[in-house]
């Protein structure tokens, strides 16, 4: 029921894909898990052609009971990450998530991703408009 | 004018030439590294005892006869532990291929999430990312004894429950010699040519030194 109902929510919202905005999410790309990694990381580049700034808020995957938005940033020698609430995308900019920075937080899902699959993700933006991107399943960039 | 040519010709190379000289006289010099700092002298370090992925000691003496690159963190991590626990498999397809390399070095992965962190989630784990790799946790009281000698950090930070938290840790691989001393350290961005060759100078080096 539930994955039905994720394909249902993503067939009715990928027609609104950018329509206004013009945005672009393209090179996704997630982290193969480890046996045993609770934690999988997803990485894209967000391009933002128009006139007025974008603000990612939210991103689903169908494949995945949550997805966070995160930083990692080494400070003084020492990696952390941070949660990040929104992203702000700038007109006529981009934001790469990629490995060492931003990503894409999901925790891994009972069956096992392996290279070669592909998953959803479906961006959410501040105008409420939602960017939907497939993302391909590799053991590194 | 003229005459004065060969002279100062000769003015300009005796410099040179003294300088070839007193390189050739001395001892080697410290190579010039893209990436890794060398401790001023390599740093003895103190006993510890962890445990590796199959439940056994991990020790100082595992850690003399061989060159050993080590890096701190846990499974549970995303982003910062696959990228350099990859990378470092990078670099050891990299010294195999080389062929002035008998003794490949070893890697290990400390786990300072001990908690989380079993030795059969670690042996899994590490072994994904190159078949060599050692998975090595312990008594937190004994990571620490060997964190702390090290300048090694880590806390947990704040996650959405009790087993669900996430660690703050230091991201440099560090170098120890054959003689389990603290020698080098390679801080964040990491670029596996750039070890690769740093790590090839630096043992050429403590060879030509000894």
């Amino acid at each position: 029921m539930k994955p039905l109902l994720s394909a249902l929510l993503l067939t009715l919202l990928t027609p609104l894909a950018g329509a206004d905005t013009g945005l672009v999410v393209d090179r996704a790309w997630v982290r193969e898990a480890p046996p045993g990694a609770s934690m999988m990381a997803a990485y894209l580049v967000i391009s933002n052609p128009g006139n007025s700034d974008a603000t990612l808020v939210a991103v689903d995957s169908p494949a995945f009971a949550r997805v966070m938005l995160h930083k990692s940033e080494t400070v003084d020698g020492v990696a952390r990450m941070v949660h990040l609430d929104s992203l702000l995308i700038p007109a006529h900019g981009s934001v790469t998530l990629e490995p060492g920075s931003y990503h894409l937080m999901m925790p891994a899902p009972q069956t096992r991703l392996r290279e070669g699959d592909q998953v959803k993700f479906l961006l959410h933006f501040a105008d409420n408009s939602s960017v939907a991107v497939t993302a391909d399943v590799r053991k590194k960039p | 004018m003229s005459n004065y040519r060969p002279l100062l010709l000769l003015a300009r190379i005796i410099p040179l030439l003294l300088a070839a000289a007193l390189l050739a006289c001395s001892s080697p010099q410290p190579p010039q590294l893209q990436q890794a700092t060398l401790l001023p002298s390599p740093k003895p370090v103190a006993a510890f005892n962890l445990i590796n992925a199959k439940g056994e000691p991990f020790t100082l003496e595992n850690l003399k006869g061989h060159w050993t690159f080590a890096f701190f963190g846990y499974t549970h991590c995303p982003d910062v532990c696959p990228t350099a626990l990859g990378m470092l498999g990078q670099v050891m397809h990299k010294l195999k291929d080389s062929d002035h390399l008998d003794n490949l070095p070893q890697v290990v992965f400390v786990s300072v999430d001990p908690q989380r962190d079993t030795p059969e989630v670690l042996a899994r784990y590490v072994t994904y990312f190159y078949p060599d790799f050692i998975g090595v946790s312990g008594d937190p009281a004994e990571i620490l004894s060997l964190t702390r000698q090290l300048g090694i950090l880590y806390m947990r930070t704040a996650g959405g429950g009790d087993n669900d938290y996430l660690i703050d840790h230091s991201a440099a691989i560090i170098l120890f010699d054959p003689d389990g001393r603290f020698h080098a350290l390679f801080n964040v961005p990491h670029d596996p040519d750039k070890i690769a060759s740093d790590f090839l100078l630096i043992k050429a080096y403590y060879e030509a030194t000894r």
